[in-house]
């Protein structure tokens, strides 16, 4: 089987035969007949023109570019990382300046900071991906509500309200704090999902990393590391104590993030009160006996319907759908 | 092929510049049985797909739904997932199209990384690709001027491109850590911080 790698290389070739000058009739049929012949190949070969294309903004270096003045010294990939890192790596403001100088002087202006609150959330049952701009990513679950507050020396983060799992990308020069109420949970480079509903306490969960959580400002911070959780109880006064999570839970319990909901030997009415937060359709259980039988398996977060027939076909109940709401029996 | 030209200027512009941070976040999620390349190629088909893009506010924003709805309906039809119910997930593929705070690639820093990137070229492939980009030679001169068959002009661009492709590649792998190697090894360059901010 070819390898990503063999197809770029094959892909790179149809980029430097269009490079050329214009495709004969019989290489355009050549070349259509190998994008269709594998679906990886479209993605491969747009991609290779796409940086055949970009290389050809290298003309704005002009002809006094000199490919030595780079290569001299400690070597970091331009391409590994992003921003102030890869610039504070690259040792030497000198060869930026070469390359400024050398491409126009327009680019000598100060750019200005990336400044300014902006701000995201999600309806219930919606789920939502947000790149930010030093690489962090955020997927905001259901009914969730945040603000982005960047400047040049913190990366603010307002949980007001649901759920967000973050992707840090690190940045030792500015720290990563999502605020919810008085308290703040503080990181670099790591993953962990903040969840903030009303009349529970803050709840906090590491995938990868660690991170610093603070009740409030008067306290000291306590590190949950990756595979534990922590809750912040409501009142203060209580001590934070983080506890282990084995890495299945931590996947199961952020299985929201491909939209789903993982249950492990949990209750009807744990499940019911789960998928209250992704719908307005309500599971409802009357039956004590009903509501304490168990279920396991993997679902669809915004389909309660759906979660609730595949129950009572488990479990042998029914399953009905009455004004907005779909009721288990037995 | 003439407006898959278009496009792949388009992807060259707005999608191509964020590759790297696509790879790290694919990296950092690593989804079960899914590899980052298939999944970035994926990504560049359906964006070559996709009849008009135009209208798409934050291209970046953009390319992380298309590449969470890859993985999103690749896990919907894996046999591995003990799926019981998994029946609207289709609703979950809403790309949204959410200004980003970084509205626009760094234009400077953007040719400092290629200016790098040239420079990084082995031999004759590097004196190839900065006549032909750099000082725009036509590929016969450049032929003429290396004392080289046009046919091998075109093998050393069609090389520089695919290791151009590598470095974005390897972009993914490290997130973060400055290293000072050159040619970093993805599974020791994943970093795993201290989480402090200090």
């Amino acid at each position: 089987m070819m390898t990503a790698m063999d197809i770029d290389s094959i892909a790179a070739d149809w980029a430097a035969r269009i490079d050329r000058g214009t495709l004969a009739a019989d290489e355009d049929r050549a070349l259509m007949q190998w994008i269709e012949s594998d679906s990886r190949h479209r993605g491969a070969f747009m991609r290779m023109r796409a940086i055949a294309l970009h290389s050809e903004r290298a003309r704005a270096l002009g002809p006094a570019f000199d490919p030595d003045r780079f290569t001299a010294g400690e070597y970091q990939s331009p391409l590994r990382s992003r921003g102030r890192r890869w610039r504070g790596a690259w040792n030497g403001r000198a060869k930026v300046l070469a390359v400024a100088a050398a491409a126009c002087a327009a680019v000598l202006v100060a750019l200005p900071l990336i400044d300014g609150t902006r701000h995201y959330d999600t309806r219930q049952g919606e789920f939502k991906v947000v790149s930010l701009a030093d690489g962090t990513v955020m997927t905001l679950n259901t009914a969730s509500n945040v603000e982005v507050d960047y400047t040049d020396t913190r990366r603010r983060i307002r949980l007001l309200e649901g759920e967000v799992l973050f992707d840090v990308v690190k940045d030792r020069t500015r720290p990563f704090i999502v605020a919810a109420g008085g308290a703040s949970v503080r990181a670099i480079g790591t993953t962990f999902a903040v969840r903030r509903l009303k009349d529970k306490p803050l709840h906090v969960i590491v995938r990868e990393g660690a991170v610093e959580v603070q009740q409030n400002s008067l306290l000291a911070p306590v590190r949950v590391t990756a595979n534990m959780q922590a809750e912040l109880p409501i009142q203060s006064g209580v001590d934070v104590e983080p506890q282990a999570v084995e890495p299945d839970e931590v996947n199961r319990k952020l299985a929201w993030q491909d939209g789903r909901i993982a249950f492990e030997a949990e209750t009807l009415a744990g499940a019911a009160e789960a998928f209250g937060r992704y719908s307005q359709t309500a599971i409802v259980i009357d039956d004590p006996a009903v509501a304490g039988r168990q279920i396991t398996g993997l679902f669809s977060a915004n389909d309660p319907i759906s979660f609730a027939r595949a129950a009572a076909k488990t479990l042998g109940l029914n399953a009905e759908v009455r004004a907005g709401a779909v009721h288990l029996t037995q | 092929m003439h407006s898959s030209t278009e496009r792949a200027l388009w992807l060259a512009r707005y999608v191509l510049p964020h590759e790297p941070a696509l790879r790290a976040w694919l990296h950092r999620k690593n989804a079960p049985g899914l590899e980052v390349d298939d999944i970035v190629q994926e990504t560049y088909a359906r964006l070559s797909m996709i009849s008009k893009v135009e209208s798409i506010r934050d291209p970046k924003t953009y390319m992380f739904q298309v590449a969470h709805s890859i993985i999103v309906s690749s896990i919907r039809r894996s046999r591995i997932v003990p799926i019981l119910a998994v029946a609207r997930l289709e609703a979950l593929e809403t790309p949204a199209d959410e200004p980003d705070l970084e509205t626009q690639v760094d234009d400077h820093q953007e040719l400092e990384r290629l200016a790098e990137a040239i420079s990084r070229l082995p031999g004759k492939i590097r004196d190839v690709f900065i006549l032909r980009r750099v000082h725009d030679v036509p590929q016969r001169e450049v032929a003429r001027r290396l004392h080289l068959s046009e046919n091998t002009v075109e093998k050393h661009m069609s090389k520089g491109f695919a290791l151009m492709g590598a470095l974005f590649r390897r972009g993914g792998n490290a997130p973060s850590r400055a290293s000072s190697k050159p040619h970093p090894d993805p599974q020791h360059s994943r970093d795993h911080d201290d989480g402090n901010g200090h």
